[in-house]
């Protein structure tokens, strides 16, 4: 490439000119593109952060005076609730997202192995529902059937001899409650997705290991995983990101009780910005959340590419 | 002696002529027609709570519509998204809304950021007749007044009363308690009880946030304490001097009264708001429960209600040797700074708040505000609840929640940390105490007295 730009003859000055032509149509046509970046990326990007540097209230006037780093002092001071929030983040993405992806797999591999079971179609389209439906009102939905006292969900239980459970009421379920509620509504998004992996997957391979005596697990570490990695890649950034805006569950089941134990980053931002219009340390609070998302969504990355 | 008689019938036609004036008035009939302007094509729209009410201002404003040509939409949302909705169009200097009814914590919070009206003119240059303005129940009078302004007509009027199932009550010949003590006897009494097998105690609001915030400033009076140092029930001024007296000996005692009341509440009661506590009293599986008077209707409707004819409410019950001070809250229709219409948002409000009007209100299932649907017969005998509602508004405080600017966030701030100890992460003295410390900055950052 080198050696021919230097055995090139010098460019005219038409051609220059042709060449300035091209740059600028080319800037020309990518310029809405630039703009809207900018206006609506990295603008509100950069007007957080400078927020997040002061102490602005927006229902306050004689706020907004710059306080440096005072937000994330407080933010991170031991024992805040922004804390326990980061914590219980944390603790469903580490425990909703692995458990999303193992049953998606096992799903998809039904659904797989199924597919030329004739009404398979209808079935597949049933059960992505879940994901259909406005996080807002299946918040709403789910608190109706956790309700302890009047839910469906402890009649059935009793109806079976089992105890009733306090669900979304007692520090100690709710937490499990909102992680099941996660993956009964987010796991068909994976199987989709790991499934779509599964059918890419050329016959060929399976064909060739079956000849050559391969057992189900060698089928399923060596084909399946290694070629669907990608896949599950993607899923785990998508869900990862989805769980740090985890919101709308909270709003309608638990507002992050009892005793911040549902407690999450989006929501505590929430509260801040509008409830209190803080918007201050709600800037500070989802601009931690941004970091964090990007840095686990590299990690992630790089995992799907080894 | 001629004299002294003619004193004695001068004094007797002082005192008699203005209530005689002012009943005659109220009897009166208002001419809307000549009253309202016409406001053909316009639309009014109104932003409140999706309280239970909702509906009844639905059966209720066809009758505006008719008379002024106006369309009247109502747009109601949670109590958080309310007031967030409500502040973010004030912020923005929104002209969206006309009419916004507003929670009567954030009366102060609503003037002081200049997005509601000052109603004094208006009901100034409007016939007395027809806003009656003294018709209104003292204490709510109050509520509506920020230093000196009119924030909104006082038209949506809350008591807590204490709602018991009298059934069960005369059974065990029990009557309604006044003390503290009475009530965890009497909610021991049912919980667990193999007489009333699924039953419980009593049900309260516990959720995290602003539920349980607002129960805790609903007890403190009741335990002998008071938020802040200068705010107390007969104070000339509640907020001259606002140190925090969240984490007093009374304040932390409200939170371990909460924990003790949890043994004798349904499964899941931490996490019961207004709507759960009210639902678990309504399901026949709660014997008491301490609930704002607007859902009394629903008690009372036998769709919505098992207990329809099984329960009675009494005045709130208080520390032994305390006058109880039952909470009082509810809602004032004002008028925002930025509606477009506003000749045709005081006419809506005037209308609707007007004492005909206000007695179809109530009829529809609206709370009663005003003194004449308190003592109306036809209401009365409809509704006989509304005795204990008159019976709570004679001793209710105004300021029994802060109206302060702030008093959301503090309200949230209380409710967050009273969770935290309810659910024993924290010590009621250390969630207090946290809870007093941030309250304090946040009282310092809005520059207000305080003396410690």
């Amino acid at each position: 490439m080198v050696r021919l730009w230097l055995n090139h003859r010098p460019f005219s000055i038409q051609e220059r000119l042709d060449v300035q032509a091209t740059s600028r149509q080319k800037l020309f046509f990518i310029a809405p593109a630039i703009v809207y970046l900018l206006a609506f990326s990295v603008f509100p990007l950069i007007y957080s952060l400078t927020v997040s540097l002061t102490d602005l209230n927006i229902a306050r006037p004689h706020t907004g005076s710059f306080i440096g780093a005072g937000n994330y002092i407080r933010l991170f001071t031991p024992g805040s609730l922004f804390l326990k929030a980061l914590y219980n983040t944390f603790f469903i993405t580490f425990i909703a997202i692995p458990a999303e992806i193992i049953l998606g797999y096992f799903i998809a591999r039904l659904f797989y192995t199924a597919r030329d079971v004739k009404g398979i179609s209808v079935l597949r389209t049933v059960y992505i529902i879940p994901i259909m439906i406005t996080p807002l009102i299946f918040g709403l939905t789910w608190s109706y059937i956790l309700n302890p006292l009047l839910g469906i969900m402890n009649h059935i239980l009793m109806l079976l001899h089992l105890s009733p459970q306090p669900w979304f009421g007692d520090p100690k379920t709710a937490i499990y409650s909102i992680i099941g509620v996660d993956i009964w509504q987010w796991t068909p998004f994976v199987v989709m997705l790991i499934l779509a992996g599964l059918l890419n997957i050329s016959q060929d391979l399976f064909e060739a290991a079956e000849v050559d005596g391969a057992s189900w697990y060698h089928k399923v570490f060596h084909i399946e995983v290694p070629l669907i990695k990608r896949v599950i890649g993607i899923a785990l950034i998508i869900r990862l990101m989805d769980v740090f805006r985890m919101f709308d569950l909270i709003y309608a089941s638990t507002k992050g009780g009892p005793g911040g134990s549902t407690e999450v980053v989006s929501f505590f931002a929430y509260r801040e910005s509008f409830n209190y219009y803080n918007t201050g340390i709600g800037s500070s609070a989802s601009l931690i959340a941004l970091v964090l998302i990007i840095f686990l969504s590299m990690l992630f990355v790089r995992f799907s590419r080894e | 002696m001629e004299q002294r008689a003619l004193r004695r019938v001068g004094a007797f036609l002082a005192i008699v002529l203005p209530v005689l004036l002012i009943a005659t008035a109220s009897l009166a009939e208002v001419d809307w027609k000549a009253e309202l302007g016409d406001h053909s094509g316009k639309t009014l729209r109104v932003i409140m709570i999706a309280d239970p009410w909702v509906t009844a201002f639905e059966k209720i404003n066809p009758e505006f519509e008719k008379l002024t040509g106006a369309k009247v939409i109502i747009d109601s949302y949670g109590y958080d998204a309310t007031h967030e909705k409500q502040v973010l169009e004030g912020t923005q200097k929104s002209g969206a809304f006309d009419v916004i009814v507003l929670d009567s914590p954030w009366v102060g919070e609503f003037w002081e950021a200049g997005y509601v009206e000052d109603l004094k003119g208006y009901i100034e240059k409007t016939k007395p007749e027809v806003v009656e303005y003294d018709d209104f129940v003292e204490v709510f009078r109050v509520i509506s007044d920020w230093k000196g302004h009119i924030v909104g007509m006082p038209f949506g009027a809350y008591f807590v009363t204490l709602d018991y199932r009298k059934d069960l009550f005369d059974q065990e010949g029990l009557t309604p308690p006044t003390t503290f003590t009475e009530w965890k006897k009497i909610a021991a009494h049912f919980t667990g009880n193999k007489k009333y097998p699924g039953m419980y105690g009593i049900a309260m609001n516990n959720l995290q946030g602003s539920p349980v915030g607002q129960a805790w400033f609903e007890y403190i009076w009741n335990l002998g304490g008071k938020p802040f140092k200068s705010c107390y029930p007969g104070s000339a001024d509640p907020y001259a001097d606002v140190t925090p007296m969240i984490d007093s000996p009374e304040g932390v005692a409200v939170v371990n009264l909460f924990k003790e009341m949890l043994q004798y509440g349904p499964p899941g009661a931490l996490s019961m708001a207004w709507d759960e506590r009210a639902q678990a009293f309504a399901s026949g599986r709660v014997a008491m429960v301490s609930a704002w008077s607007v859902r009394t209707p629903i008690f009372l409707d036998p769709n919505r209600s098992s207990i329809a004819d099984k329960f009675a409410p009494a005045v709130i019950p208080a520390k032994k040797g305390l006058k109880p001070v039952p909470p009082v809250g509810g809602w004032v229709m004002g008028i925002s700074k930025y509606s477009k219409q506003k000749d045709l948002a005081w006419d809506y409000t005037k209308w609707f708040t007007s004492v005909d009007i206000h007695k179809k209100f109530v009829l529809a299932g609206g709370p009663p505000s005003r003194y004449t649907a308190m003592q109306d017969s036809e209401l009365v005998s409809k509704f006989p609840w509304f005795k204990t509602i008159e019976k709570s508004a004679a001793m209710a405080y105004a300021d029994c929640r802060p109206r302060i600017p702030e008093s959301f966030e503090i309200i949230s701030t209380v409710g967050i940390y009273v969770s935290r100890a309810l659910t024993g992460e924290l010590s009621a003295e250390e969630a207090m105490g946290k809870a007093n410390a941030q309250i304090r900055d946040l009282l310092k950052k809005g520059g207000y007295n305080m003396s410690e």
